[in-house]
């Protein structure tokens, strides 16, 4: 193959990586703290997108025409605002729930994200329509060969990859991160130690969400096109990657994330038959790696083992 | 004398309009009202419903309308439901049915079974009205044999050669890329690779790049609007300069609206010519305007408008009996709707011996005659 | 001191009253009334402490009970004879139960979770298709052999089930169940995105696509038969799963599910019990596939994506996670209300998502949780 077009695959799929790990991350920090699995993460991604999108229009409408104001003010109300439904989420329709079989959690964040996609579907305007995101980036390229790299894919790259750096580091390194880290090992430990569990466990999905409405942004300025439904696949994806990287380890998920990234790629390019077996292809890599590393790639230290 | 005539003018014109006593007379709409392609159901959904408020806005007419929506969801086994419920109903004389071909070949069976006649007004499936002979089932929309014949023969006219083939894996894109690569073969085209993706798919940047080694002139995609705007999107991105040439899925103001500037010099094929070019079809999109629906008519707001009025005015003729409106429905022949004449063939297709080809020009879908295209002021494939 | 008959048979007669009322309910406020009617008996009835003497007395008399509950279904679908679309719907939710009785194995008994529903839902559906198409297989061995079917496919997936637990196992049958419709679609060996007819269930040379002719005046509605089939089914199904909860083996799964660790501590053959529940389990749904396909008469691979193996296992948590008798009240919320918000058109998911979580608010285990193993009441077995 040509190198050109090789780097172009290696890119696109770096690309995808980010924003996959960008969900997978959420979905492992809330299954760190509280052991639940919050199916409504997707829609939280497309809630926050659609967030920016409208903020972009009442900012332009108000005659705001530079980029960077914009897409700041985008960012900070659609991180903002996600990172309060997150925890509204957390408050109103997990934390009840403790008691009850875990799997409940599911259905009930399932129809929170029911209850979200056709909100956004009925409410916002012609929200059945796919949406065009504005071009806020430097649109320029650089062509070396066959291997296009346009600005702003580079520039949401580095986005990407920083509030990556940036949740380890909170994690690893501040108060918070010891708080959530304590509570996902041992919530009773942790709260004889005097960390506030509720507390914790809002900050977690706070930081979770917050994350998801940066991956429906960069999403949105990355394709230019948002729509109600991206978040259902973009979720079923996350969570795979989560899974597959190892639930609850912040560094397995963002693995996932461009693991899963690379098997689509891979199954678009490579394989000798037609590309509409990558899913299948993809799918079924997934399965097989679950049988060959049972709790994850990156598994849980405190894996339960028998 | 005068007045004593006008007070008998009166009474026979209270007598003659007995405005209350008109009968309800119900009608079944079926069509995707949620999930992906709910935009297309929505709008067919108000194009139905404004023919049956202008119907009963008249007062001429012999009855009243109601209209009985129901949703698909675009999937076979409700579809199967909401057959039923409409089907088994006697109250519901007749339906105006199905955006969704795999919904509509699962639900012909219960037209069939239950005596119901339908006007299918936008699945696109031959097999809907070929595979069986059902006299309940009509269809005012073209097939895409039609449109796919005239868009290969269009094509290669424009002395293009070299194409990649786009299409979704649901049976309308495996359909579309069917007809299109048997009728491309026959007209000289040829076709470099062929991809098939899932209707739900975000990232086709895999695809696209291996689309970009390939070097075709034009790329053909089967599937509706929401995957033809990622897919004209990242083409872009990537830089793969191609004319991308789509089928009837993305005519529609979504598509402009989604893609903005990028939306320049696409092309697709429709049956039927286009609402604003018919007599009746400025006052269909002046009426819809009126109404303020939240939602856009969509590409086959007008089939669904033209089905409505058509199955209204068989049981304004014959009244409210399912058998007397089936003949009535299979006897139609050239019947002027807003989406032209319609006549059926001897399977109740509606011949539509007319295949708009359509380019976006300004944010808008010309017709390709009438549009700068055609008149050579602007190309294509830009030099 | 015996719990005395009548509590459930109350509760029997009303809910049966609910449901064929619903059923029936043509206008919004009917079907509205009949909801807030039911919401406000299950508050009362956990209030009041009623629920407890309906188990009491359900659990008692548990033959006599089942029976009537038999008696009033039949009785159920004899007045709705003439109503096609209301046959179809009792159906539609008896053939949801029997999957939803497949999953409870599963996920409620032993453990093993399973959210590839649809997919197993879908290949009895496929399978009784071809068979039904192809060969000359009697109908009721077709039906059978979609369970099969559903049962030997799923065992592909055996392996990696029993290596992982949790999230990790529900992950595989996600896999699983995308990798199964996306397969359907691009492959056109089985029709394609464009699915297959199914013939009508024939049994004894009656074909059940006939509307039953009673006299020149009435005709009987062909669901009539259908119905009668479901019911069988799910009958079948409901006390094959009793049964197996109550006996030595429920009780096998139930320590499998409790504790893995110990289980195996106390010689329960841990892999050998998942493998069982898993089988049975899909048997059962696969079962319930091949019997929708015949009677719907189309099968085609958008019936069977992520989104419906979901929903099958929201009817399963929604009921109260492991209990049986659950399933009903939950296959009729999941399945018929949506249906009956039919007249709210493009609102009707918002509205169901919304009811939904206020069920699982205030009642966080579901409808019926699922009550102690009680050896000390009911008749002898």
């Amino acid at each position: 193959m040509d190198p050109g077009l090789l780097a172009q695959h290696v890119f696109n799929g770096l690309m995808l990586g980010v924003i996959y790990a960008l969900v997978a991350v959420g979905f492992t920090l809330f299954f760190g703290v509280m052991d639940v699995i919050k199916f409504s993460h997707g829609d939280v991604v497309m809630l926050g997108a659609f967030t920016a999108l409208a903020v972009a229009a009442g900012l332009t409408g108000m005659g705001v025409t530079s980029h960077p104001l914009m897409l700041l003010g985008m960012l900070v109300v659609a991180l903002g605002l996600m990172a309060v439904v997150g925890a509204l989420l957390a408050r109103l329709l997990v934390l009840p729930l403790r008691g009850a079989p875990a799997i409940n959690v599911l259905l009930i964040t399932l129809m929170a994200g029911t209850v979200i996609r056709e909100g956004v579907r009925l409410f916002y305007p012609q929200g059945s329509n796919p949406k065009p995101f504005p071009r806020l980036l430097p649109g320029g390229t650089v062509e070396i060969g066959s291997f296009t790299l346009r600005h702003d894919s580079a520039i949401l790259f580095v986005i990407g990859v920083a509030a990556i750096v940036g949740v380890h580091l909170t994690l690893a390194r501040t108060r918070l991160g010891l708080a959530i880290r304590a509570v996902a090992q041992d919530p009773e430990t942790a709260s004889a130690m005097g960390i506030p569990f509720t507390a914790t466990v809002l900050a977690t999905f706070a930081i979770g969400s917050a994350l998801a409405a940066l991956a429906g942004v960069v999403n949105g300025l990355y394709y230019s096109e948002i729509s109600f439904n991206l978040g259902l696949l973009l979720g079923a994806i996350g969570f795979s990657a989560a899974v597959v990287g190892g639930l609850g380890n912040v560094y397995g998920a963002i693995l996932g994330g461009f693991l899963f990234a690379a098997l689509q790629t891979i199954g678009a390019v490579a394989l000798p038959f037609a590309s509409a077996y990558k899913d299948v292809f993809a799918f079924a890599a997934v399965i097989v790696l679950m049988a060959l590393r049972p709790a994850g790639l990156l598994a849980e230290r405190s894996a339960e083992r028998v | 004398m005068k007045s004593a005539s006008l007070s008998v003018a009166l009474i026979i014109a209270l007598a003659g309009l007995p405005v209350q006593a008109k009968d309800t007379v119900r009608i079944a709409f079926i069509g995707p009202l949620t999930g992906g392609v709910s935009a297309n159901g929505l709008g067919g959904r108000n194009s139905a419903d404004l023919a049956v408020r202008l119907r009963n806005a008249d007062a001429k007419t012999p009855y009243t309308y109601e209209l009985v929506v129901l949703d698909d969801e675009c999937k076979p086994n409700v579809g199967v439901q909401v057959a039923t419920k409409a089907a088994a109903d006697n109250g519901i004389v007749a339906g105006v049915t199905h955006y969704c071909s795999t919904v509509a070949m699962a639900a012909v069976e219960v037209y069939r079974k239950f005596g119901l006649p339908v006007v299918v007004w936008g699945a696109v499936l031959p097999d809907i009205t070929y595979a069986s002979d059902y006299k309940e089932v009509h269809r005012v929309n073209g097939t895409m044999i039609n449109q796919n014949e005239a868009a290969a023969r269009f094509m290669t006219g424009l002395k293009f050669k070299r194409w990649a083939v786009i299409h979704d894996t649901t049976d309308y894109g495996k359909g579309h890329n069917k007809y299109f690569s048997e009728d491309l073969a026959k007209s000289g085209g040829q076709i470099l690779g062929t991809f098939g993706v899932t209707a739900d798919q975000q990232d086709f940047s895999a695809e696209l790049t291996k689309i970009k080694e390939l070097k075709p002139e034009v790329i053909y995609f089967a599937g509706l609007t929401p995957i033809g705007v990622r897919i004209r999107s990242q083409m872009d991105k990537l830089g793969v300069k191609a004319v991308f040439q789509g089928t009837s899925g993305i005519v529609s103001d979504a598509f402009i609206e989604g893609l903005g500037p990028l939306a320049e010099g696409v092309v697709a094929f429709r049956e039927g010519a286009p609402a604003e070019k018919l007599p009746g079809g400025r006052v269909f999109l002046d009426a819809y305007t009126k109404q303020k629906y939240p939602d856009d008519p969509e590409a086959y707001g007008p089939f669904a408008f033209a089905a409505t009025t058509l199955v209204m005015d068989a049981i304004d003729k014959v009244g409210p009996d399912r058998k007397k409106v089936r003949a009535e429905l299979n006897r139609t022949r050239d019947y002027d709707s807003i989406v032209g004449k319609i006549t059926f063939d001897d399977h109740r297709q509606n011949a539509v011996p007319l295949i708009t080809k359509f380019v976006v020009q300004d944010g808008k879908w010309l017709v390709w005659e009438d549009s700068d295209y055609a008149s050579g002021k602007r190309a294509l494939v830009k030099k | 001191m015996i719990a005395p008959v009548w509590p459930a048979l109350v509760a029997l007669l009303v809910s049966t009253a609910g449901v064929l009322g619903l059923l029936l309910a043509e206008q919004q406020w009917a079907v509205i009334a009949i909801v807030i009617a039911a919401g406000v008996a299950m508050l009362m009835a956990t209030r009041m402490g009623w629920d407890d003497r309906i188990r009491r007395s359900g659990g008692t008399h548990a033959r006599t009970v089942s029976g009537v509950a038999v008696a009033l279904v039949i009785g159920m679908t004899f007045v709705l004879r003439e109503h096609n679309f209301a046959l179809l719907m009792l159906c539609t939710v008896l053939l949801t139960i029997v999957a939803g009785l497949g999953l409870t194995i599963q996920f409620g008994h032993a453990g093993v979770v399973n959210f590839a529903g649809a997919a197993f839902f879908g290949i009895g559906a496929y399978a009784a298709a071809v068979l039904a198409n192809k060969t000359a297989l009697p109908h009721p061995l077709v039906i059978l052999a979609g369970g099969a079917c559903a049962a030997l496919i799923g065992s592909v997936l055996v392996l990696p089930l029993l290596r992982t637990r949790g999230h990790y196992a529900a992950l595989i049958t996600i896999a699983f169940g995308i990798l199964f419709k996306t397969f359907l679609e691009v492959n056109d060996a089985l029709g394609g995105p464009q699915g297959l007819k199914v013939p009508g269930f024939v049994l004894f040379g009656h074909a059940f696509n006939d509307p039953i002719a009673i006299d020149d005046e009435t005709e009987w509605s062909f669901y009539l038969a259908y119905a009668g089939l479901s019911l069988v089914i799910a009958a079948a199904a409901y006390v094959l799963v009793r049964r197996l909860e109550r006996s030595w083996i429920g009780l096998a799964f139930d320590a499998v599910r409790l504790d893995e660790t110990a289980a195996a501590a106390f010689g329960v053959n841990v892999a050998a019990w998942k493998i069982a529940a898993f089988s049975i389990g899909n048997f059962l749904i696969g079962l319930a596939g091949a019997a929708y396909a015949m009677m719907t008469g189309f099968v085609a691979p958008t019936s069977f994506t992520f989104g419906d193996s979901l929903i099958l296992v929201s009817i399963v948590i929604l009921g109260g996670l492991g209990n049986a008798l659950g399933l009903v009240p939950a296959a009729l919320i999941v399945v018929l209300l949506p249906e009956k918000l039919q007249v709210i058109q493009e609102y009707r998911f918002l509205l169901f998502a919304l009811l939904v979580i206020v069920i699982l608010l205030v009642r966080p285990g579901g409808l019926l949780p699922r009550p102690m193993r009680d050896y000390s009441a009911g008749e002898s077995r």
